[in-house]
């Protein structure tokens, strides 16, 4: 039953919740975004005159950043659209496995944000001429698919929040923000102030972007398993803080009844 | 200003109204045409309320969308107080109030009184007479004490007073009422119905919508039955029950009747039409047939053992069921 | 005219009343601005100690914040009405769907320079920029023009949500894009000739020249002055504007056709 409620939840994720029925849909985020966010802080390094490999390590950066619209604000959005489509309370009635429930309608987006990051990484190689050559092309695979599961974790998180706050989407939107400061997409998290570097080790894309970039300067598997573990660690945290803040909010959506305020 | 048509006098005059919708597939080829308006043909007086009933899918948002200017016609022509609609848009509008019915509409993180002070801009109406209009308006839908509060806070009931007050911030001479009490409770519903019986004696031109039978048999003047995009009846609502003068309605009421019950009713002989409402706890149930109250006895002996009728009358047919024989034949 | 203005005030104090009746008008208006020059001045680094550089650092990031909030607001301003269940209302009030748009643009526009402002006051608190800008007049000038340019943009997007539900992820789509080819923080210099004519379309382009040079000591720019980079502004806006309010009527033309705008 649980496998039937996370199937359906993750059909009805894909289809019914974001509209990804349109080609234009999926040119602008497998396209356009990437390369639009990739080229703009290239272009922006190549004006400070910064060495090629300064402007490889910004592409690659947010080559795996684009996957956060995805991972962290389509997800995060599924609550409000609920709410607003009326369809939370007819949702929340059912006697669903809530694991299965909260877990099945994110996992497109998880398939969806590793596509993105792929994409982003191919135009790092073919447009912004970043070298593969001595990629460790399971290493990237593994940390893409590792991360956009890790960044869908932080959606459902916000997504859970959006049960009871009306404000779950300005958290998505400043988590989209506080990524491209603190997850070493752009510069090192070693430049950042000394009280701030361990906020950003604990979103996933910190790690997921340093273990991308050594994947693709040729670093073996084991070598990238440290970054990995605490990687995995870390979305374990995050998927489990979010469904258990997605329990705790809906008990506490059903006492205060703020399930239909969008 | 446009100059009316002076051989139009009437408050809406449709003349051979058709509306085509087409589907075209990926190539661009057209795949298919659907005809919500095929031809239809009526007129509203001025003052007059009129009804236009049918079945979802029939035309009636589709013709109210026409005679609001909102969507064009295929053929045929409109006319709105003498107006082309299909030429003198902004005319029109300026003259008409539109209820839509329903929750959607407003703008709900707004007081009241902001949604009444925007559309009252966006109509025109000059400030000094909106000031002294909006708070008249407030009252007479029962608002005033509530008018700063946002739209999102109110019910069902108050939002759709909201609307009434909406569509009248620019004193228009007609209103376009789309289905004004779906979904309201009994009480609510009754206010709004007075509102409107008070509007059209104060002589505004009412084209009303509705899926309520008894509402526009209570409200309306003449009503049109619309079916399939087509006219099939149009006259006064004790005219139109004269078209099931021929039956009897036999209404039940009932514990325990069950779907079994009600097709074992319709088995009997020389019954035209069961209808229930078998939701509640008790249930009522209209059997339409020529012979009345000859009937009872085989009414009584068909009910299972474990229910029981607690009350039965015999009737005369209502708009209703003049409605359904028209729209099923 | 008088009811036009009517129209105008009434669109722009309901889109200031509703903006600041949701919460999440402190995201473009002081989240994103703040965090885009927080990255911004990291990228920039040890450059970033010189007065004009961070002026121009600052002035770059206002500008997208501008910019963000005209892409963000102007395609909220129509598509807004069609997730909401107003759009039926709003077709059928006796004033052009144009206006109507106007005034939230409008609107949408100045909240963007609003934004511009709460950056150049991060940039002289956090990042003690100095202030010393060449030309204040003409400074203020470039700034009001590229206001006015960005809200004639802004109505041109308007049209693209009204034909389509996609709309809105089709401008927002826009956001970095326009970032890139007008210059907002590096110039269009840099970009690729095929990047160029695109770049030089944009109104802005010319607005965001006009500011640097107004703003910045020594600022160079393209091959153009000050006075030149208005007149391209004023020409290419007034082009906006009239393409705007002719694909306005289309759009309302279409859609009555074919009866979709409401359907979200």
């Amino acid at each position: 039953m649980a496998l039937r409620v996370f199937w359906g939840a993750f059909l009805f994720g894909r289809k019914g919740l974001i509209v990804w029925d349109s080609w234009e849909m999926w040119v602008m985020q497998i396209v356009i975004t990437p390369i639009a966010q990739i080229g703009f802080f290239a272009l922006l390094s190549i004006y400070l005159q910064y060495p090629a490999t300064v402007t490889q390590y910004i592409v690659i950066g947010n080559a795996v950043q684009s996957m956060s619209f995805a991972a962290v604000f389509a997800v995060a959005n599924i609550t409000s659209q609920d709410k607003w489509q009326g369809t939370l309370p007819s949702t929340m009635v059912t006697p669903a496995n809530r694991l299965a429930l909260f877990i099945g309608r994110a996992w497109f987006q998880v398939l969806l944000s590793a596509l993105i990051a792929a994409a982003g990484l191919f135009y790092a190689a073919t447009v912004f001429g970043v070298s593969f050559a001595t990629a460790n092309y399971l290493g990237i695979a593994v940390t893409v698919l590792l991360t956009a599961f890790a960044m869908t974790g932080f959606g459902l998180l916000i997504s859970a929040v959006g049960l009871y706050l009306r404000t779950a989407m300005i958290v998505a939107n400043i988590f989209l923000f506080v990524t491209l400061l603190l997850s070493g997409v752009n510069f090192p998290v070693s430049v950042l102030p000394t009280w701030l570097q361990p906020v950003s080790w604990a979103i996933p894309l910190t790690y997921g972007t340093q273990a991308v970039r050594m994947a693709i300067s040729g670093s073996s598997f084991t070598a990238l398993l440290p970054t990995l573990g605490w990687e995995a660690l870390d979305a374990v945290v995050v998927m489990g803080a979010g469904y258990a803040l997605f329990k705790g909010f809906e008990n506490l959506s059903r006492k205060t009844g703020r399930f239909e305020e969008y | 200003m446009r100059p009316q048509n002076p051989e139009i006098s009437d408050a809406i005059v449709v003349k051979g109204l058709t509306r085509e919708y087409t589907t075209r597939s990926f190539f661009g080829t057209v795949s298919r045409v659907t005809k919500a308006l095929d031809g239809i043909d009526f007129v509203v007086k001025k003052g007059e309320l009129f009804g236009l009933i049918g079945p979802n899918g029939a035309g009636k948002t589709t013709t109210v969308k026409i005679l609001t200017t909102l969507l064009t016609q295929t053929s045929g022509e409109a006319y709105i107080l003498g107006l082309d609609v299909r030429k003198d848009l902004y005319e029109i509008r300026r003259r008409i109030g539109i209820v839509f019915g329903g929750e959607r509409g407003l703008y709900n993180r707004v007081s009241a009184l902001d949604n009444l002070r925007y559309f009252s801009d966006l109509y025109g109406v000059d400030p000094t007479t909106a000031k002294e209009r909006i708070p008249q308006l407030l009252k007479a839908v029962g608002l005033a004490d509530r008018a700063d509060e946002r739209v999102e806070k109110y019910s069902r009931g108050m939002k759709q007073r909201l609307h009434i007050a909406k569509a009248l911030v620019h004193d228009p001479e007609l209103l376009v009422l789309d289905e004004p009490t779906i979904g309201l409770d009994p009480g609510g519903a009754r206010d709004i119905r007075n509102m409107i019986r008070e509007l059209q004696k104060q002589g505004k031109s009412i084209l009303l919508t509705t899926h309520y039978m008894f509402e526009a048999e209570e409200l309306c003047q003449r009503v049109a039955v619309i079916s399939k995009g087509k006219i099939v009846a149009l006259d006064t609502p004790s005219e139109l029950k004269k078209l099931v003068r021929d039956i009897s309605v036999i209404e039940l009421r009932t514990y325990g009747a069950t779907v079994d019950y009600l097709e074992a009713l319709k088995r009997l002989p020389n019954v035209v039409r069961v209808v229930a409402d078998l939701d509640s706890e008790v249930q009522t149930i209209r059997i339409q047939s020529p012979l009345g109250a000859d009937l009872l006895s085989l009414v009584t002996s068909a009910l299972p053992s474990d229910a029981k009728i607690i009350d039965r009358t015999i009737k005369e047919p209502t708009l209703e069921d003049a409605y359904l024989r028209l729209v099923e034949e | 005219m008088e009811r036009r203005g009517q129209v105008l005030k009434a669109c722009i104090v309901l889109t200031a009343k509703l903006f600041f009746a949701d919460p999440q008008w402190v995201i473009p208006s002081i989240i994103a601005p703040f965090i885009f020059t927080l990255v911004a001045f990291f990228l920039f680094g040890g450059q970033a100690t010189s007065g004009s550089f961070l002026l121009y650092l600052v002035l770059g990031s206002g500008l997208m914040g501008m910019w963000g909030t005209t892409i963000y607001g102007s395609s909220n301003s129509i598509g807004f009405d069609r997730w909401n269940g107003t759009m039926e209302s709003t077709l059928a009030a006796p004033v052009p769907l144009s206006w109507i748009a106007l005034g939230r643009v409008l609107f949408n526009t100045f909240e963007g320079v609003i934004n511009a402002l709460f950056i150049l006051i991060i940039g002289l608190v956090w990042f003690q920029v100095g202030f010393g800008i060449v030309s204040p007049g003409l400074f203020f000038l470039a700034s009001v023009s590229t206001f006015l340019s960005l809200s004639a943009f802004g109505l041109l997007m308007c049209t693209i949500i009204l034909l389509s539900r996609k709309g809105g992820f089709i401008t927002n789509s826009m956001e970095i894009p326009v970032y890139i080819a007008t210059g907002t923080m590096f110039p269009v210099s840099i970009l690729p000739i095929v990047a160029l004519p695109f770049a030089f379309l944009l109104a802005p382009t010319w607005g965001i020249e006009a500011i640097r040079l107004s703003a910045l000591p020594g600022y160079a720019g393209l091959a153009t002055n000050y006075w030149e980079d208005l007149a391209i502004l004023a020409v290419e806006t007034l082009a906006y504007l009239g393409a705007a309010f002719v694909l306005f009527k289309r759009v309302e033309a279409y859609a009555k056709r074919n009866g979709t705008l409401e359907e979200y």
